[in-house]
């Protein structure tokens, strides 16, 4: 990891990212702007007064094959700068601490830490139609730190991450109370 | 009934104007591409070296954007000829 380092006795437990679905709406954008070239020209058809805008969309010309290569360019590198940022924003869970590291943007990052000894409570909250359908939701660790909460939203199994936080967290308790 | 456009177009269409705005154009984007393209592989290499999906999605990415660079030149997609017009 470059964005905190391991301690000699400590070890990656999880590393969970936010569900698909969420990349999926992320993404939905540019699957949209995408088709707006291969379906505009049939839309225009339909309306007789801009039927002699169709010849713009005639893509074996030269110039509309450029524009519509440079248009379906510029929506891939999109797509794929937000999934860059989608992959690399991870929550960490390590045998002594929780890491949650936000990729907000390209040379933004944001890295929160939180020491599993300092945990006084954890929380999962699934509420809504889709998270409940899809197993998506938060986990809202409260904290005696300087850090009041540490919310990890919509990750995949909640409560899966939440029963693992748990039994580190007792782990923890064991070790430093022996 | 929508002269304006029309007559912008016509304008454009005229000549080499159209030809040039066009590949200048495409000059700054592709200029922008590369600057992206090499930030975004810096990300992945630098804080996900270790994962196995760092060189497949870079290796995907330089292959669908090599393929849209060559159908708006050449109008030859490579693998994407059949989904591309």
């Amino acid at each position: 990891m470059k964005e905190f380092e391991l301690a000699p006795d400590e070890h990656i437990v999880r590393e969970s990212r936010k569900h698909w679905f969420v990349f999926l709406a992320v993404l939905l954008p540019f699957i949209i702007i995408a088709i707006i070239p291969f379906a505009l020209p049939r839309v225009i058809t339909l309306v007789p007064q801009l039927a002699q805008y169709a010849t713009w969309f005639d893509y074996t010309a030269t110039t509309p094959r450029l524009v519509l290569g440079i248009w379906l360019l510029i929506t891939w590198t999109g797509a794929w700068s937000a999934f860059t940022r989608f992959y690399l924003s991870v929550f960490v869970l390590t045998n002594k601490r929780i890491a949650n590291i936000k990729q907000h943007g390209y040379f933004s990052i944001e890295v929160s830490i939180l020491f599993l000894s300092n945990v006084q409570d954890v929380t999962t909250d699934v509420s809504g139609f889709l998270p409940s359908i899809f197993g998506m939701g938060d986990i809202i660790v409260q904290s005696a730190g300087a850090i009041d909460e540490f919310r990890m939203r919509n990750i995949p199994r909640p409560e899966q991450m939440r029963d693992m936080l748990l039994r580190y967290i007792s782990e923890q308790s064991k070790n430093t109370s022996v | 009934m929508f002269p304006l456009p029309m007559k912008i177009f016509s304008f454009l269409m005229s000549g080499s104007s159209m030809g040039t705005f066009v590949t200048w154009a495409f000059y700054i984007i592709f200029a922008f591409w590369v600057l992206y393209t090499l930030v975004a592989i810096y990300h992945w290499l630098k804080y996900s070296h270790a994962s196995l999906i760092a060189i497949p999605s870079i290796i995907v990415h330089l292959a669908i954007s090599f393929a849209l660079i060559s159908y708006a030149l050449f109008g030859n997609a490579s693998f994407l000829s059949s989904i591309l017009p």
